[in-house]
């Protein structure tokens, strides 16, 4: 079939659109100058440099990396076993079941934030990095449920029935027969996962205290006290790092199935 | 063999995660939605509620949020519908490798993503630039800070969300139903619009649905590109809560904001076709 010329157009414009920010953003991460103007000015690798000479971007880096790392595995510990329930039985309020899992993606993560800040603020004591961990966990399991839910269903229930019938428990069958065919989709949920973890504002905004932020809430510090291509170069990296990881996941996992 | 009673697996594999979101979801929010209908003294009230709607900073900011919003969904359709179409129709493996680009600005942190068009939209940026070298303007247009911002910015974050639930509606209609159209007569034009976009129908009321919410509790965008000059719900909620320290006016924005995408959420499911 001949392809309509009209509709090409716009799709070239929309890529450009979608990433020809991304593009301006890592040729302005190696310019000469402080001022920001584009094209820039010169030509250095010195704000890299700086990038890893601030310690306040090193040690938010790693918390949330941890923040992240935990809140993904205790969702997806907890997630598959719900994502199993939903896939393989039938039971009375299933349906609020599902919905109850969805809602933390619903609901605007604002007001979760908020919310467990003004929760939290009366379980006085808690260490502000717990409850930055207990709030990203809640807001992952529509992630993980889902994710594992649509490859639960992908996979013949009468394979592990099969398994069952000869002599296997039911929990040697799920590790034994399921679990083998959805490592890809729990793969993919890991990833989606600690991605939104990763790149979370509006809770850990709230949920964040002096001396432990994640390393958005560090950027966003950064930007309001200062306008140099250090932010660029930093932004370009954590670009570079999820184009990789995307590119890497939709090859192997075929993660846009997913979303 | 010792099994389990079906009753007691579903409550053994379920409950660890409800029992989790129940306290670390549920009931936070809980308490946040009684304590804005709570008044020491007075008892239980919507008199909160009156103070804040009544006030004009409000009734102007929640304007501008729908505004934003209205302005956005209609944009992110209008581009997304040819480009959905076009890639729902390529070969699978280039179809995998562009959507994966796509969705690049939904992965990448917000605040990455829109640092980018603060350097896009600066004084001295890429289009300030470009307007003066083609003498559109003498001297820089200032960009940021402004609905503008916002809407393009808002706009790079959710056409990938259309994008994506329309090529996965447009999958669904096979090719020929289109071809059948085409050699009975009908033209290009004609087949898309009376066979592909009817189609695709559940599909587009899904992605209008995601966007229209998602411009309204929207976050980062508007609090890099709007700052405190240009106010949304979501930034004067923050505002309130962190900076001004008024956790009651934050707590009835808060749900304020949840009771309109609730309704916006259950009003567009309206238009749902029905299964037949």
């Amino acid at each position: 079939m001949r392809r309509p010329l009209l509709p090409a157009v716009i799709l070239a414009l929309v890529f450009l659109f979608l990433i020809g920010p991304f593009l301006v953003i890592v040729v302005s991460s190696f310019s000469g100058t402080a001022s920001m103007s584009f094209p820039p000015e010169g030509f250095s690798g010195r704000w890299y440099a700086k990038v890893f000479g601030i310690e306040m971007f090193r040690t938010t880096f790693m918390v949330s990396l941890k923040a992240g790392l935990a809140a993904t595995v205790t969702a997806l510990v907890l997630g598959i076993p719900v994502a199993y329930v939903i896939t393989r039985h039938t039971f009375r309020g299933k349906g609020v079941v599902e919905l109850f899992f969805a809602s933390p993606a619903i609901v605007p993560g604002l007001v979760i934030g908020f919310a467990l800040l003004r929760f939290f603020v009366y379980l006085s004591g808690l260490p502000v990095i717990t409850g930055l961990y207990l709030g990203h966990t809640a807001i992952l399991f529509p992630y993980t449920v889902r994710v594992v839910s649509a490859s639960l269903r992908n996979f013949d229930p009468a394979v592990e029935e099969a398994a069952v019938s000869l002599g296997s428990t039911r929990l040697h069958g799920f590790f034994a027969v399921v679990f083998p065919n959805i490592r890809s989709g729990i793969a993919a949920a890991f990833i989606l996962a600690f991605i939104t973890s990763f790149n979370n504002v509006p809770i850990s905004l709230f949920l964040t205290g002096p001396g432990v932020a994640t390393l958005p809430i560090q950027m966003l510090i950064y930007m309001e006290y200062y306008f140099d291509p250090t932010i660029s170069a930093l932004s370009s990296i954590i670009i570079v790092l999820t184009v990789v990881i995307v590119q890497a996941a939709e090859r192997l996992l075929g993660i846009t199935r997913y979303m | 063999m010792n099994r389990l009673h079906p009753r007691r697996t579903l409550a053994l594999l379920l409950g660890p995660g409800v029992v989790f979101l129940l306290f670390f979801f549920a009931a936070p929010l809980l308490f946040v939605l009684i304590e804005s209908l709570r008044v020491p003294d007075t008892g239980v009230t919507l008199s909160r509620y009156g103070e804040v709607i009544t006030d004009d900073q409000f009734a102007a900011v929640y304007l501008r949020t729908l505004r934003i919003a209205l302005i956005v969904t209609p944009l992110a359709v209008l581009l997304s519908y040819p480009s959905a179409y076009l890639l729902s129709r390529l070969p699978h493996g280039r179809k995998s490798i562009l959507m994966s680009l796509v969705i690049l600005p939904l992965m990448t942190s917000p605040v990455a993503r829109t640092y980018a068009w603060i350097v896009m939209l600066g004084r001295q940026g890429i289009v300030n630039k470009t307007i003066q070298a083609l003498g559109i303007a003498s001297e820089p247009v200032r960009m940021m800070y402004t609905e503008g911002a916002i809407i393009v910015g808002l706009l790079q974050l959710f056409l990938p969300i259309m994008v994506l639930t329309l090529v996965s509606a447009m999958e669904n209609v096979p090719e020929e139903v289109e071809e059948a159209a085409l050699s009975l007569g009908s033209s290009r034009f004609d087949a898309f619009f009376r066979v592909i976009v009817p189609l695709s129908f559940e599909g587009l009321i899904m992605g209008v649905t995601l966007v229209f919410t998602g411009c309204i509790t929207a976050y980062v965008t508007p609090a890099i590109l709007g700052g405190s000059r240009v106010l949304t719900l979501s930034t004067l909620m923050r505002q309130e809560a962190l900076v001004l320290m008024n956790w009651e006016a934050a707590t009835v924005i808060a749900v304020i904001m949840v009771v309109t995408t609730l309704i916006l959420y259950n009003g567009l499911r309206l238009f749902r076709p029905r299964e037949a």
